[in-house]
């Protein structure tokens, strides 16, 4: 019987419940977002004592699935205040699913100014006191170092760093990955909330759990799985441009697009795109060797391998994970031409614990804002370290895009709903346009990421620059997105899933046998349209309308060159995203 | 556009075909003259640039397909399989494709069954 584990951080209560009836066919987003919709209060400030955090595996979760190894985080967001599902890598999805663990939340708030950690293991749960040398401004590689010694090598470590220590908007909480680097639920700011609630880390111990998952038919899932596999491995897309050039493979073709903003969205093209580009970044990671990986998997299970490692001249591991939308804001948005000084900026975020797509847009929005010079790499990692005291500057920065487009006295502030809109130009690429607008999340481009087949029938076709079908091509991915999130799977798995027909059945038929039902397309389908309409309802009553599914007003009156094209959907319009 | 002369066009090469035209000691961008239109199946071809290795070209910031008719002055990029994410379909890509089985199987992975 799976798990519910509640920990009351008010009272240090700790339940080990059955899983509520209404939730036992629910997982990853699907179970966050719903639980979050059931107990969290909508209109409650995301840091106070009304607010809880949950994560939870996906429906995958703990097989041997490929790709199955993503973890969802829900609550109400401390960036954007609406609801929130932040997803990520690393090992602590699989370990919870195999320990039987169908969520965990965190609720309640202590009185005392004290920070602790939350130790699962098979024969239960402890809070512990944090090691003090891990509070008040402790690096998050460190933070890994110093758990990692008192609660063994092996286990999953979930935390939050300085910036969520602090309570900043960005924090993000961090992940170790299968070598004991990071991986980040980003956006949203759920960092600052788990810091809220005074807990540093969750530590997970899978010691003493089977190998995995039951299946209620293990033959079918393994002649599933393995279908499935083969559809990731020859594709071009899954099976080797993401091991070869990462995500940052997007540099040279979006910004060939014209989509790629630059120098804070006033343009749609840079021509220093070959210093930054995934093609320079894989050469440089050959050309450089030592800790150098060009590809690699972000937890166990993962074949497509899109990350990397980057090391530095010397051949010694900087960062890895290097992704393009990072590259993107740190490189044509704020200017930063030197591949080597984004991936110290990278580094520098992972390690004090901030999303970095809205601080490295904010950092291009504070050098629009006069705080530091267009393109200084140094000065941006200056302020970034910075967050980890905090200065006041740091704590700026670590506002985000919205408080510094605000605080600089700015209109050209890109973000939805105060979530910085990353690397794809609405103007340029008008579907990617209406997802920022509408979704649950805030802007966000892996809102509208995942395709399923009606897509290629809407989308297939569209002009980028045109307004024609991109209100059913962003309704579409974005109903495909939330029932993929709720799978465990990486989001990536949907370009093999639309182009290899027997790949999308693997995905379902693994899902029946795992749990010896008989779903069909349709139910998937009707799983992502029922997440949607559950987030959307608790946006609505936290305060949130039609109104806010709008793109900044200067979308509409600059023109983005090279095309030179505006964003010219009506409210209405916009609106029709949402009628289904 | 950095086009100087009016009879040249701009060439670039992504993900593999980034490193063929580095190899080949080519300037990024290539500047090659252009007498006539020519389609981007002749321009591969003058290129010596596998047709199966292209998914779409990009001319003047558009994705089209290889029979598109390139002009002197435009800028072009030649886009293997491989294009990630959901721009796939919000560039247009897949109304131009159909016709290279490569753009959805890789050609190594096509040829073992």
């Amino acid at each position: 019987m799976d798990k519910f584990i509640r920990v009351d951080m008010t009272t240090k209560q700790i339940a080990t419940l059955d899983v509520p009836e209404k939730y036992a066919g629910l997982a990853g987003r699907a179970l966050t977002s719903n639980f979050v919709a059931d107990e969290v209060k909508p209109t409650c400030h995301p840091l106070g004592k009304n607010n809880k955090l949950i994560f939870a595996p996906g429906l995958l979760s703990g097989t041997t699935a490929a790709q199955s190894g993503r973890l969802s985080v829900g609550g109400k967001s401390p960036l954007t205040g609406t609801i929130k599902e932040s997803n990520t890598g690393g090992t602590f999805s699989q370990k919870m699913a195999k320990m039987g663990i169908k969520a965990l939340v965190i609720e309640g708030m202590p009185a005392e100014d004290k920070f602790y950690v939350i130790k699962i293991g098979m024969n239960g749960v402890v809070i512990d006191d944090a090691p003090a040398e891990i509070i008040g401004g402790c690096g998050n590689y460190k933070a890994i170092e110093v758990l990692n010694a008192k609660y063994g090598p092996k286990v999953g470590i979930a935390l939050a760093g300085p910036a969520g220590e602090y309570r900043l908007p960005t924090a993000n909480i961090s992940f170790k990955d299968p070598e004991d680097h990071l991986r980040s639920a980003g956006r949203g700011g759920l960092g600052a909330l788990m810091g809220s609630k005074k807990v540093k880390a969750v530590v997970i111990d899978d010691t003493g759990a089977p190998l995995s998952v039951p299946l209620a038919k293990p033959e079918e899932f393994k002649a599933a799985a393995k279908v499935f596999s083969q559809a990731l491995l020859k594709h071009p897309v899954t099976g080797q441009a993401l091991a070869a050039y990462g995500t940052d493979v997007l540099i040279n073709i979006v910004n060939e697009a014209g989509g790629l903003p630059a120098r804070n969205f006033t343009s749609g093209r840079i021509d220093f795109n070959d210093k930054i580009s995934g093609e320079t970044m894989n050469a440089t990671i050959t050309e450089r060797g030592g800790e150098g990986k060009v590809s690699h998997g972000c937890h166990a299970g993962c074949i497509m391998r899109c990350s990397q490692w980057y090391p530095d001249q010397d051949g010694k591991y900087i960062t890895s994970g290097f992704e393009y939308e990072t590259v993107w804001a740190l490189g044509a948005d704020a200017g930063i031409q030197d591949l080597d000084d984004i991936a110290y900026l990278d580094r520098a975020m992972d390690d004090v614990g901030v999303d970095s797509i809205d601080v490295s847009v904010a950092i291009a929005t504070a050098m629009e804002g006069g705080l530091i010079p267009w393109g200084d790499g140094k000065a941006a990692l200056d302020i970034v370290k910075q967050i980890a005291v905090p200065t006041p500057l740091g704590r700026i920065l670590g506002g985000g895009t919205a408080i510094v487009g605000k605080l600089c006295g700015l209109f050209r502030v890109p973000v939805v709903k105060d979530q910085a809109i990353p690397a794809y130009d609405p103007r340029s690429i008008k579907g990617i346009g209406l997802t920022y607008a509408t979704t649950t999340m805030g802007a966000d481009h892996t809102a509208g990421y995942a395709i399923a087949t009606n897509v290629l029938k809407i989308g297939g076709y569209v002009d980028p620059l045109k307004k024609e079908g991109q209100v059913e091509l962003s309704r579409n991915l974005q109903i495909a997105t939330a029932a993929v999130d709720s799978t465990g799977m990486c989001l990536f798995i949907a370009f093999a899933i639309l182009d290899i027909p027997e790949g999308f059945n693997a995905l379902v038929d693994m899902i029946n046998a795992r749990y010896g039902l008989s779903l069909t397309a349709d139910d998937v389908t009707a799983l992502g349209k029922s997440v949607l309409k559950v987030e959307r309802a608790f946006n609505a009553a936290a305060g949130f309308s039609n109104a806010h599914d709008r793109l900044p007003e200067f979308f509409e009156y600059e023109p983005c060159p090279p095309h030179n094209a505006v964003w010219d959907f009506t409210p209405e319009e916009i609106d029709e995203v949402y009628n289904f | 556009m950095s086009v100087q002369d009016k009879k040249a066009i701009e060439v670039r090469g992504f993900l593999q075909l980034d490193q063929v035209f580095k190899k080949r000691n080519w300037p990024v961008p290539l500047l090659i003259d252009l007498e006539k239109p020519i389609t981007g199946i002749e321009l591969a071809e003058k290129l010596e640039i596998p047709i199966d290795e292209i998914e779409i070209i990009f001319v003047n910031g558009f994705a089209q397909s290889l029979h598109c008719i390139i002009q002197p002055g435009d800028r072009v990029a030649f886009v293997p399989p491989g294009c990630p994410g959901p721009y796939r379909m919000a560039l247009g890509f897949y109304s131009k494709n159909q016709e290279n089985k490569f753009s959805f199987t890789l050609k190594d992975k096509k040829e073992e069954q």
